[in-house]
């Protein structure tokens, strides 16, 4: 009776054992997948001749979202292109979930771990043993607490794109007037640094002009967004425009808007650069600018992380080593000059 | 409020209403919704307290309420379904991916779909006698999961699709057509578990499944069809949702499931079983839309307002249970 019970766990610890022993499988990652929007410089021959040889790894979190399916599916397209086989964990819903995932691909001992944080303070501890470890980190767009915990950081600039949001709203409703803002999930660095953008240009461009008259997170999800500005609405009326954090979430709100036919009145941004707002913005519905979050800057960082891995600098810089901090600009995306940017819409 | 306790034998008769003592508990959120809109028509004003109002109110609180409706059968056999929020999702976007074939091809395609999720949910549970919690934690990742691969990963828009469209953001005679929708699930739902024997059975079930098996009531067959109804819910609340957004999202209807559960709850249905009442469904519905509403008016910070949601769900709860 008592081997029945034990049995079965001397027989996984046999089991786990001959796994380590054997060092597991290859485990591919698949890299089939075609990229909505490379935008990456183009790969440069000399400087990514021994990319294949460099081992990978890929962390990012669940894609779930237009922005972040764009940003796994680049960074993908870009090992295949580089003929690197890169390990990949883009699943983890929680910062918890991808803390599990980054042990276990530092397990694999890579050369350099590419990670786009679910949120950069969780996930610090683990990018700061990788680095112990010898492994390079390249910390995509949401920044680890220690700078230590990092190569490079390869990021948007959202307190650009709130800056860049401020200008144009300034500009449109030549300071005078009220608006809303939907903010993407409360808490995290994204939304508190496109928040602060906005006010702190508005505030600096209008001096009290402009009033923002209503703020409320919508988690970046279509519904939230829908249900919100609804609310929204209800109480004010005389809204000139909407600053929404995210394309996406957009969607609900300009839906909102529609449902309670004020197109006319009520004009709107988002942010990210999906395509189908971008076609909006073309087509001259009440979407009036989205702010360009380009998520080719994963491919960038696999471009990157080739170099690193073969201790190689940027080719054409002077600098034999691979800057600490790249910050993408934010780019604001009208009626004007949408066709520029459509490419690389996701 | 008429609430359905557990029946001593299915076949007996429901014990007689008449002649009985006040009993607050009938009445606690209907106090709570009036004390609701007293506050929030001081704080607020005519922006809260107006017919345009409460029927954008009622129109949010639509798409949880008709979850919420078989919510209420599943929690009546004390079970539970934590994969609405997800099955909207995934009944949204399999009725997406049929957009070229029209309306009515979108509207079957949702509904079927939550049946069939729904019809796994209870196999697994009556005949494979999976823990409900367990069964529908699993089918919440498997729904997700497929609405994200079904939509890869992204919005599909259903602009095209006027009727859907209508039942999110049409109307009859002035009335919400979503509203409409939810206040004729909720009237099917009411006739349903206390009109007929199929409801004095539900609540048997959730109130001594082994006293109804030997009264002849057929468990299994009960239990699968609770989830199979609430699967039905879904597609009804995802094309309800769908209809106003116009869209079909992967994303969408994420914690629903927290919210109608609450509903539920809030509004008198016991979560051991044996015990539902519809009207206090509804009830817990627009009780929860209207804090929202409230809350959203007032502009107040997320973190208040979380707070101030969490207060207000255990205070209803307290009230409720205070007669019990």
């Amino acid at each position: 009776m008592k081997f029945k019970r034990v049995a079965p766990v001397v027989f996984t610890g046999m089991a786990l054992m001959g796994v380590a022993a054997c060092g597991g499988s290859d485990n591919k990652s698949d890299t089939a997948s075609t990229p909505t929007a490379t935008a990456s410089a183009s790969t440069d021959e000399a400087a990514v001749q021994g990319a294949s040889d460099v081992k990978v790894a890929f962390s990012a979190p669940a894609a779930d979202h237009g922005w972040l399916k764009a940003l796994s599916d680049n960074a993908k397209a870009k090992a295949k292109e580089l003929g690197i086989d890169m390990k990949v964990s883009d699943s983890a819903t929680t910062s918890a979930e991808q803390a599990d995932q980054i042990e276990t691909l530092i397990q694999d001992k890579p050369d350099v771990l590419v990670v786009l944080p679910n949120e950069g303070e969780p996930l610090t501890p683990v990018a700061q043993k990788a680095m112990d470890q010898g492994i390079q980190v390249i910390n995509i767009d949401r920044e680890f607490s220690a700078a230590s915990a990092y190569h490079t950081l390869i990021a948007g600039d959202n307190y650009g794109i709130g800056v860049q949001a401020g200008n144009f709203f300034a500009d449109q409703l030549k300071c005078k007037g009220n608006v809303a803002e939907i903010q993407g999930i409360a808490g995290i660095s994204v939304t508190e640094q496109r928040s602060q953008g906005f006010a702190d240009q508005i505030k600096k461009r209008c001096n009290g002009g402009i009033k923002i008259v209503a703020q409320q997170p919508a988690d970046f999800a279509p519904d939230k967004g829908l249900t919100v500005m609804e609310n929204i609405l209800q109480k004010n009326k005389d809204i000139q425009a909407v600053y929404t954090h995210d394309d996406d979430m957009g969607e609900g709100v300009a839906a909102a808007i529609e449902n309670a036919g004020l197109q006319d009145k009520i004009w709107m941004t988002g942010a990210g650069g999906s395509k189908a707002v971008m076609n909006k913005i073309k087509e001259g519905s009440e979407w009036k600018a989205t702010f360009l979050y380009n998520p080719a800057m994963s491919a960038d960082a696999v471009y990157l992380a080739s170099l690193l891995g073969q201790k190689k600098g940027l080719p054409g810089f002077a600098a034999p080593d691979i800057p600490s901090k790249i910050i993408l600009s934010a780019t604001t995306v009208t009626k004007d000059n949408v066709d520029q940017y459509m490419s690389l819409g996701f | 409020m008429t609430t359905t306790p557990a029946a001593p034998a299915a076949n007996a008769p429901a014990p007689a209403r008449s002649g009985r003592k006040f009993n607050f508990q009938d009445y606690a959120l209907v106090a709570v919704i009036a004390i609701l809109i007293i506050v929030g028509g001081i704080l607020e004003g005519s922006s809260f307290v107006s017919k345009d109002n409460f029927f954008n109110v009622l129109r949010q609180g639509s798409i949880v309420g008709v979850l919420a409706i078989g919510m209420t059968f599943v929690i009546a056999t004390a079970g539970i379904d934590l994969s609405v929020g997800s099955m909207v999702a995934a009944c949204g976007v399999a009725g997406g991916l049929l957009v070229d074939s029209g309306d009515l091809m979108f509207i079957v395609a949702a509904l079927a779909f939550g049946i069939a999720l729904g019809a796994i949910n209870g196999a697994a549970i009556s005949y494979g006698k999976v823990v409900p919690f367990i069964a529908t934690l699993a089918m919440l990742l498997i729904a997700r999961g497929l609405a994200l691969w079904m939509s890869d990963k992204t919005p599909i828009s259903l602009f095209s699709l006027d009727s859907v469209r209508w039942f999110g953001t049409g109307e009859i005679l002035t009335i919400p057509s979503s509203l409409v929708v939810f206040l004729v699930v909720a009237a099917i739902g009411w006739v349903l578990l206390n009109r007929t024997p199929y409801g004095r059975y539900v609540v048997a079930v959730g109130g001594n499944p082994e006293a109804a098996r030997i009264a002849g009531v057929k468990v299994q067959r009960i239990l699968f069809s609770v989830y199979v109804l609430s699967g039905l819910c879904a597609g009804i609340a995802a094309v309800l949702l769908c209809g106003r957004l116009a869209s079909a999202s992967p994303v969408s209807g994420n914690l629903y499931e927290l919210d109608a559960i609450a509903a539920v709850v809030i509004g008198g249905t016991s979560l051991a079983g044996g015990r539902a009442t519809i009207v206090g469904t509804v009830l817990g519905v627009i009780t929860f839309a209207l804090v929202f509403n409230l809350l959203t008016l007032m502009n107040l910070a997320v973190e208040i307002q979380q707070v101030t949601k969490g207060g207000i769900i255990l205070a209803a709860v307290l009230l409720q249970r205070r007669s019990s």
